[in-house]
């Protein structure tokens, strides 16, 4: 008869070996790559960004290599995930194979400067369309909509959603919009801040706190990395909205429809699901794709 | 500084905990330090031994890695404290390396004879210690003590990190409400942080000419 | 080589027991063997002066008397007791022994007077009004009672080591160790400091004084016990090791400091 025990850990290695097929899928190309359209430079508008892309077939994305599931560097420097099989779609329109994509590390603070610069073509980086960064960079979609969401131990049955905060004790991160969340909405909860959020978890795993609170998107690596003791409240359930957009030059209007459409028809066809389940899809439930903002 | 009006209640929590902070985990490792000290000079060798590990461990690892240690490290083996209590104790470990060091150095500069007079007179290690040794040492150890103390001050800042609200959790907080006004919110802290290192800094001074007179 | 021995000399002494007594002390600096088969004993009352050239372990040997310095081999005893190693024990057997120092070595940080009565109230507890009564009579009779709430370093050398002397004098004990007593002092200090040391032998104060003061030692001690290399050389009595030493560098030292 299998203890508790051994169930959870046959359980959280059906999970791992998912996670690495998922891996492998992304970083080995062949069948699993993305389809590459056959493209003619002829198709694009001449002098068009499509055209010198195209043309040149390289295309230099800018992602993170530090966040899990959506864009994490490997052993091999390549990195892996949603927003990795994001750039390869966009890439794949232009008639770029992932061999002609040059990946770039960006962080939050300077994914504009490396737009304006010119030192990528594209960011697709967790990066979160708002108005102040509409005034120096443009964005196509969103390709996807995160939000704040909660994670607690796996056996934690009393936390629901946001509305059973009161009285808990949350742990994040201080001097971030997700803690002041926290303390505008919720100040019957006990708000505890570090300054990392893997010492958030340390803490929720010491049964210090009982409940971290951010973006999905961060918590979910932290689940994929520990199932055995980590889950989401709900699913994953959101309650604020952080729609990620493709960063692109300012003002490339045809090149910005260009990536609008691309996405859109990756929506019709499956390949921004099956993007999606190969990666985050592991550990958050896929959901509907959201409308893209042609502004 | 109109932030700082606006959210004076908040100010007040973040700067009295900081003191308290500074204050409580200071007079500890004041003690503590000493003690340490006093123990590096022992005639009794395991308790030098003892003694020196520790000094050399605390004072040769970063401040962060102690406060992980009581916050994290302690609970999951059943010793759990309030992150402020866990915020005192760090602080109060890795300050009393250094204070033990600079009171070492202060022994050190005591003149042998002053020990060796003591013991010919039958006192103690202890007695010898506490009469004749320490007092003549902290003379010597104020400047460094100072020093130590005012980097403490600044060290509280570390316990932001862990779950304690002080000045330093208090301006990251800030900055991101009032993101306008970044540079005046920081320029405050690092007043409040003056407010009570300045007057360290002087009582260092008073303390000094008054030693300097007396020898 | 002629040499006398120890054991000859300290014949003429009491036959009470010694106060204190050496027996067979070895004790090395590394290789530097610096005391060798040292015999010695100090009847009560006596005045021993130790002579001899720079280097030739005397102040070594005052030290070991009271365990400031261990020593190797051998045995030391206070009053028949012999030395402990460490511990309360040696503390006590420590307060019964006096010592004052070349360089005064007076508490910096206390007065005059809390340098004489410290130890009186915390090692032997002794109330404080007491001690500080017999404290000021103790800095009267070394001549310094009006400079008692003073701090050391306003003190002369002289005046210092006169209160190091009664310092120790607080604690009553059964023998006192000199160890080069003057030697820091300006010339003019000297007899101030010599003339105390006098009126405590005279009060039949236990006294092991090195010293290069040749006047002291001819005029106030019953033997001299004269040191070279490590070793006791001569054990005489002064007017006898003066008039005629009897080993060569007995008769080389004292040619040496009498004729400059």
């Amino acid at each position: 008869m299998a203890s508790p025990l051994n169930r959870r850990l046959f359980l959280s290695g059906t999970v791992g070996a998912a996670a690495a097929l998922g891996l492998a899928a992304c970083g080995g190309g062949g069948d699993e790559e993305p389809e590459v359209a056959e493209v003619d430079t002829a198709d694009f508008p001449e002098g068009s960004t499509m055209a010198k892309l195209a043309d040149a077939g390289k295309i230099t994305i800018g992602t993170k290599f530090d966040q899990p599931l959506f864009g994490q560097a490997g052993p091999d420097g390549k990195p892996v995930g949603f927003d990795v099989e994001i750039g390869k779609i966009l890439a794949g329109a232009l008639g770029i194979d992932a061999d002609g994509i040059e990946w770039t590390e960006t962080v939050s603070a300077n994914r504009e400067p490396f737009i304006e610069n010119g030192q990528v073509d594209i960011v697709v980086a967790t990066y979160t369309i708002n108005d102040t960064r509409k005034e120096v960079v443009d964005f196509a979609g969103p390709y996807y909509v995160a939000g704040q969401a909660l994670m607690v131990l796996v056996d934690n049955e009393d936390i629901t959603g946001e509305d059973s905060l009161a009285g808990k004790k949350v742990a994040s991160v201080e001097g971030s919009t997700p803690a002041q969340y926290i303390l505008d909405n919720h100040p019957d909860a006990e708000l505890v801040n570090f300054d990392t959020y893997s010492n958030c978890v340390t803490a929720l795993i010491n049964g210090q706190v009982d409940v971290v609170t951010t973006d999905n998107v961060i918590l979910a690596g932290f689940v994929e990395s520990d199932p055995d003791n980590l889950k989401l409240v709900n699913d994953g359930e959101t309650f604020t909205d952080e729609p990620y957009g493709v960063g692109l030059a300012k003002g490339d209007d045809d090149f910005r429809a260009f990536l609008n459409d691309t996405l859109e028809a990756a929506y019709e066809d499956g390949s921004w699901a099956k993007a999606w389940e190969d990666t985050a899809g592991v550990v958050l439930p896929t959901p509907d794709p959201p409308a893209v903002d042609r502004y | 500084m109109g932030t700082f009006l606006i959210e004076r209640e908040m100010l007040w929590n973040a700067f009295s905990t900081t003191l308290s902070l500074a204050v409580i985990s200071g007079l500890l490792a004041l003690v503590v330090g000493t003690i340490v000290a006093g123990l590096r000079v022992s005639p009794y060798r395991p308790l030098r031994l003892v003694a020196t590990a520790y000094t050399e461990f605390l004072r040769n690892t970063p401040l962060t890695i102690v406060f992980f240690f009581y916050v994290f490290v302690t609970p999951s083996i059943g010793f759990a404290f309030d992150y402020r209590t866990a915020a005192t104790i760090a602080l109060t470990c890795y300050t009393s390396a250094f204070v033990a060091e600079a009171v070492r150095s202060g022994i050190n500069s005591v003149a042998v004879g002053q020990a060796e007079a003591a013991r010919s007179l039958g006192m103690s290690f202890r007695q010898n210690l506490l009469i004749v040794v320490l007092p003549q040492a902290f003379r010597t150890a104020i400047p460094p003590l100072i020093s130590v103390l005012i980097a403490l001050v600044k060290n509280t800042s570390v316990a932001g990190a862990f779950g304690v609200f002080e000045l330093f959790a208090m301006s990251r907080r800030l900055t991101n409400v009032y993101s306008a006004d970044v540079i005046a919110i920081l320029l405050g802290v690092a007043l409040f942080y003056l407010v009570i290192c300045i007057p360290l800094g002087q009582l260092a001074g008073r303390l000094e000419r008054k030693v300097a007179f007396a020898r | 080589m002629t040499h006398t021995t120890p054991d000859a000399a300290g014949g003429s002494s009491s036959p009470a027991r010694p106060l204190v007594e050496l027996t067979g002390v070895q004790k090395h600096f590394g290789e530097l063997h610096v005391l060798k088969d040292i015999e010695l004993e100090v009847a009560a009352g006596e005045v021993v002066v130790v002579l001899g050239p720079s280097g030739s372990g005397k102040s070594t040997l005052c030290r070991t008397i009271n365990r400031l310095e261990t020593v190797d081999e051998g045995e030391i005893r206070i009053d028949g007791r012999v030395l402990p190693t460490s511990g309360k024990g040696l503390a006590a057997l420590r307060s019964e022994v006096g010592m004052v120092f070349q360089s005064f070595n007076l508490f910096a940080h206390k007065t005059v007077l809390q340098n004489v009565t410290v130890a009186p109230i915390k090692v032997k507890g002794v109330p404080r009004a007491r001690a500080e009564k017999e404290g000021m009579a103790l800095l009267e009779r070394v001549g310094v009672a009006d400079q008692a709430d003073k701090l050391p370093a306003q003190l002369s050398g002289g005046q210092q080591q006169r209160v190091a002397i009664a310092r120790s004098l607080a604690m009553k004990p059964k023998v006192m160790l000199f160890d080069e007593p003057t030697s820091a002092l300006d010339p003019e200090m000297i007899s101030e400091v010599i003339q105390v040391m006098t009126d405590l032998a005279k009060e039949g104060m236990t006294m092991i004084v090195v010293t290069h003061e040749m006047g002291f030692a001819r005029r106030t001690a019953d033997r001299v016990v004269f040191m070279d290399s490590g070793r006791i050389v001569e054990v005489r009595e002064p007017e006898a090791f003066f008039s005629s030493p009897e080993t060569d560098r007995a008769k080389d030292f004292l040619g040496k400091i009498l004729h400059h």
